[in-house]
């Protein structure tokens, strides 16, 4: 397989959230096999880098301020040195949905996906099962004896493990296996999950064709063992980093990629990311950007950093806001991302990134004087898309940006006003950078 | 990841986060400086485009507006029947409602107390008014108890878990505008998978205040020049493929809907006449603010013709089902009842028709947590100044549960789709509805 530039920003895109020009050149130069090391594995010892967050003068306060926990893991993205960890951990918090609980809860879950998200799946899934957001958030520290709620044990099944496999009779034993844990609580508030004996269901159930006096790690066991489990997440994880349906041959070598692997999560991602099909149609990106990958994107690409706690409301209006996914099915991604709502939010979204005024400024800021007017029209564009890390546009699209450009100084900018009204080259500037960020193309990767 | 879309949570326990109205978030946006300058400087673009056009040509086209309760409302706490005390008590413990009547000129059920919530007594007060039919007991044969598979079952009008357009969505792809995505509106954030099409266009869209698009620090000539190159680099996706068509038609739509809306958004704050509500709408509520919205946009000449608004609140009551199911038919009740009574001040009402439902209903013997758990036998209800009024289906009889301990179906959901399709649209069903005939019909409309 070829290895160019090209191929390491799709490759970074879809593993992560972008490729700055220099990672390009680098990664491209250093070769496949390099790259995907790297991508798999990180540089031991290696920081997060590039420009801290600073909102209102301030570092982020995750605990406290409204929407900083989102705004917090997005820092993480733009600046995590193993991108890879935090595309997982996003896939994971999709996967695992989970939504409106405290927020010290949701952090904790967020560090726990993001720990053990390339291991071993059997593991993550018994930390989920323990993990206090998911317990209270599935009704599982209401599963009694007495009263068996199904909650968990449905979506354990339907959403985490399996899909289809299973029977109404599987998921009503499978509750009953997975009663006994309780919420701690008193007036200051929840004290974490205990497991009180007294309130499990100690008799005999049959789940999934096994019988016996199972508990809460054998229905996991037995999840993760069954036929359905791996091909169900294989593809899974293959439909969250490629668009085109594997082959049969393909979606075979997945599930025995990760039965050989002892159900790593890891062996499987590194097959993906290596798999051609990923590289299809470099020329024409065609997986639809999460608002999060999409703003993450545009920071880490740019180099730039979180200035603003706009960016909660704007992702809100886009249709994804972190720790709040609309169900424990997680969001619906692909083309859904793309409604005339969310796609005039993206717009808006553009707005702050590229505004210049003196008490708040964008990441991308274009202030008076950027634009030189004596610039070609193409040169006005390369000069807009240099500003922006180079972000992918079609060839036809960039053919419409220098019309543009020529068009706006046939009509604008009159040779005796180019000294006089040089706010026409920042305002073409403006626009050029505006449709670099908003248009068709910035929605793919 | 193509996923059947999606569901609010099961997450009745402990509600904590802080939650932001979407009023606050358009407050804190740069919208409210842009919009003097966009509604007086901007010439007005050739306007008069296709949803005019549509709405000129059939001024009192039928409306049918969905309402969607998500999470699986309970039938027995919603609606329950006062002939079956004992039974009832057994089956629900402390869940069972007051015995009190509410339902006007009804004895045999009661309604949830939080359904006379609301002007004019709510929606037990529009049952009263004869603009109420509930139809208890709908779902369909070997309910599938999965949120996700039984709602797109609902959304696609299919017992299918193939990928589809919406029911709806099929009728605009035959019946709608090739070219006014103002025909059928998501007026609550996201698309609706009930108004998906294979070709029609369509809209998310929550006001015209939202719906516009603005260069920061352009103006005059090189703004528009600027957004007319938009409407090129839109022309043409890039390929075939699912994503970059979805790019290029949502970013077209977009301009269109913002174009379109545009003369419409408000003036120094103030809304043009058509949007200011004529009743009280419940404060601090998305859902009403949607349903007011909506009521406006109904009054402009956009062509409307099928709208989509999902409630808030947990309807999921696996757990802490008195108070939440409590809150989630208080905000239902009062936020449809204003929107019922804004229609009627408007002199819309006689062209608007709702349908309110949910994916499933819940199982008849709760659990140990104050709430019940995944059941069959839902409820929903059409409304409106022509609905037909009463108890439209039979109510599930508590003493012949199915095997699973679940109510009997006593209305196909596909039968209701069926009717609606034909009594207020005015089309064949079959044109939609696969298998058509086999349903049969409900009277729903008067």
């Amino acid at each position: 397989m070829d290895w160019t530039e090209q191929h390491v920003r799709r490759l970074f895109w879809r593993a992560g959230f972008g490729a700055t020009p220099e990672e390009a050149t680098h990664w491209a130069a250093a070769g496949r096999k390099a790259t995907l090391r790297w991508v798999l594995d990180g540089t031991p010892g290696a920081k997060l880098a590039g420009p801290a967050p600073v909102v209102n003068g301030k570092p982020l306060d995750p605990l406290n301020e409204w929407g900083h926990d989102g705004l917090w893991w997005i820092d993480r993205m733009i600046r995590s040195p193993r991108p890879l960890v935090e595309k997982l951990t996003l896939f994971w918090h999709d996967h695992f949905a989970t939504a409106d609980q405290d927020t010290p809860l949701m952090l904790a879950q967020n560090r726990m996906l993001r720990r053990y998200g390339l291991g071993r799946f059997r593991a993550l899934l018994g930390h989920v099962a323990r993990d206090p957001a998911m317990q209270l958030f599935l009704s599982l520290t209401d599963n009694d004896k007495d009263a068996p709620n199904e909650n968990f044990a449905r979506e354990l099944m339907e959403l985490f493990t399996l899909a289809s496999g299973y029977t109404e009779r599987d998921i009503r034993e499978a509750a009953r296996a997975l009663t006994g844990w309780q919420g701690k609580w008193d007036d200051n508030g929840f004290h974490g999950i205990v497991y009180v004996a007294d309130r499990h269901d100690s008799g005999i159930k049959r789940v999934l064709g096994k019988r016996g006096r199972l508990g809460t790690d054998d229905v996991l066991d037995l999840v993760c063992a069954h036929p359905r489990h791996a091909p169900y997440l294989t593809r899974k994880l293959w439909d969250f980093f490629v668009t085109r349906p594997p082959d049969a041959a393909t979606a075979r070598r997945l599930v025995a990629v990760y039965r050989a692997g002892g159900g790593h999560v890891k062996p499987v991602v590194a097959e993906i990311l290596g798999h051609p099909l990923l590289y299809a149609d470099l020329d024409a990106p065609d997986m639809v950007k999460a608002p999060v990958v999409l703003l993450a994107g545009h920071l880490r690409t740019a180099g730039a950093g979180i200035t603003t706690d706009s960016y909660t409301w704007l992702l809100s209006l886009m249709g994804q806001q972190l720790f709040s996914p609309p169900s424990v099915a997680g969001w619906e991604w692909g083309p859904a991302w793309l409604t005339t709502n969310s796609v005039g939010a993206r717009f808006t979204l553009a707005n702050y990134l590229l505004r210049a005024d003196a008490d708040s400024p964008g990441p991308l800021p274009v202030p008076d004087g950027t634009g030189d007017p004596k610039l070609t029209a193409a040169d006005q564009v390369d000069t807009a898309l240099d500003a922006l890390g180079r972000p992918w546009i079609s060839a036809s699209s960039r053919q419409t940006l220098v019309d543009l450009a020529a068009g706006f100084y046939a009509d604008l900018v009159k040779p005796w006003e180019i000294k006089t009204k040089p706010q026409r080259a920042d305002m073409l500037q403006r626009v050029l950078r505006h449709l670099v960020l908003t248009g068709p193309d910035a929605h793919l990767h | 990841m193509p996923r059947h879309s999606v569901h609010r949570a099961c997450d009745d326990f402990h509600q904590t986060a802080a939650a932001i109205t979407r009023r606050q978030l358009i407050g804190r946006s740069l919208a409210a400086g842009v919009t003097a300058y966009m509604a007086t400087n901007t010439p007005l673009r050739s306007v008069l485009e296709a949803a005019e056009a549509s709405a000129a040509g059939a001024p009192g086209a039928p409306v049918l507006v969905s309402v969607f309760l998500p999470g699986g409302c309970d039938l027995l706490s919603t609606l329950s029947p006062t002939d079956q005390g004992g039974r009832l008590a057994d089956l629900r413990g402390k869940l069972v409602l007051p015995s009190t009547p509410t339902l006007p000129g009804e004895s045999r059920l009661v309604a949830h107390p939080a359904l006379s919530e609301g002007l004019n007594g709510g929606i037990a007060g529009l049952f009263g008014q004869g603009k109420v039919g509930f139809l208890p007991g709908i779902d369909y044969a070997n309910p599938d108890l999965s949120h996700f598979h039984s709602r797109h079952f609902w959304e696609t009008g299919l017992i299918t878990a193939k990928d589809s357009p919406g029911w709806l969505g099929r009728w605009l792809d035959r019946h709608g505008s090739a070219e006014n995505p103002l025909q059928a509106v998501s007026v609550d954030g996201g698309l609706s998978p009930v108004l998906r099409t294979a070709t029609a266009p369509v809209a998310a869209v929550s006001s015209p205040d939202d719906a516009q698009m603005w260069i920061a620090g352009t103006w005059g000539k090189a703004s528009d020049m600027g957004l007319g190159a938009w409407d090129r680099l839109a022309a043409r996706p890039v390929s075939d493929r699912p994503g970059p068509r979805a790019a290029a038609t949502a970013s077209r739509l977009t301009k269109s809907v913002a174009d379109t809306l545009g003369q419409y958004r408000s003036v120094d704050n103030q809304p043009v006449a058509q949007l200011v509500p004529r009743v009280a709408y419940p404060e601090n509520s998305d859902f009403a603010d949607s349903l007011k919205s909506l009521a406006g946009m109904l009054d402009l000449p956009l062509g409307i013709r099928l709208a989509t608004v999902e409630a808030p609140g947990d309807f999921d009551t696996h757990d802490n089902q008195p108070e939440d199911l409590g809150k989630a038919l208080t905000d239902v009740s009062t936020a449809l009842a204003a929107f019922q009574a804004d229609l009627e001040a408007r002199g819309s009402a006689d062209r608007v028709l709702t349908f309110v439902w949910s994916e499933f209903g819940r199982r008849p013997e709760a659990n140990d947590s104050d709430g019940t758990d995944h059941g069959a036998g839902g409820v929903a209800w059409v409304q409106g100044t022509r609905a037909r009024g009463g108890i439209l289906s039979d109510f599930p009889a508590l003493d012949q549960l199915d095997g699973e301990g679940n109510l009997a179906v006593t209305m196909d959901f596909r039968r209701v789709y069926c009717s609606l399709i034909e009594q207020w649209l005015g089309t064949d069903a079959a044109e939609v509805i696969p298998n058509a005939a086999a349903f049969g019909r409900v009277a729903l409309v008067r």
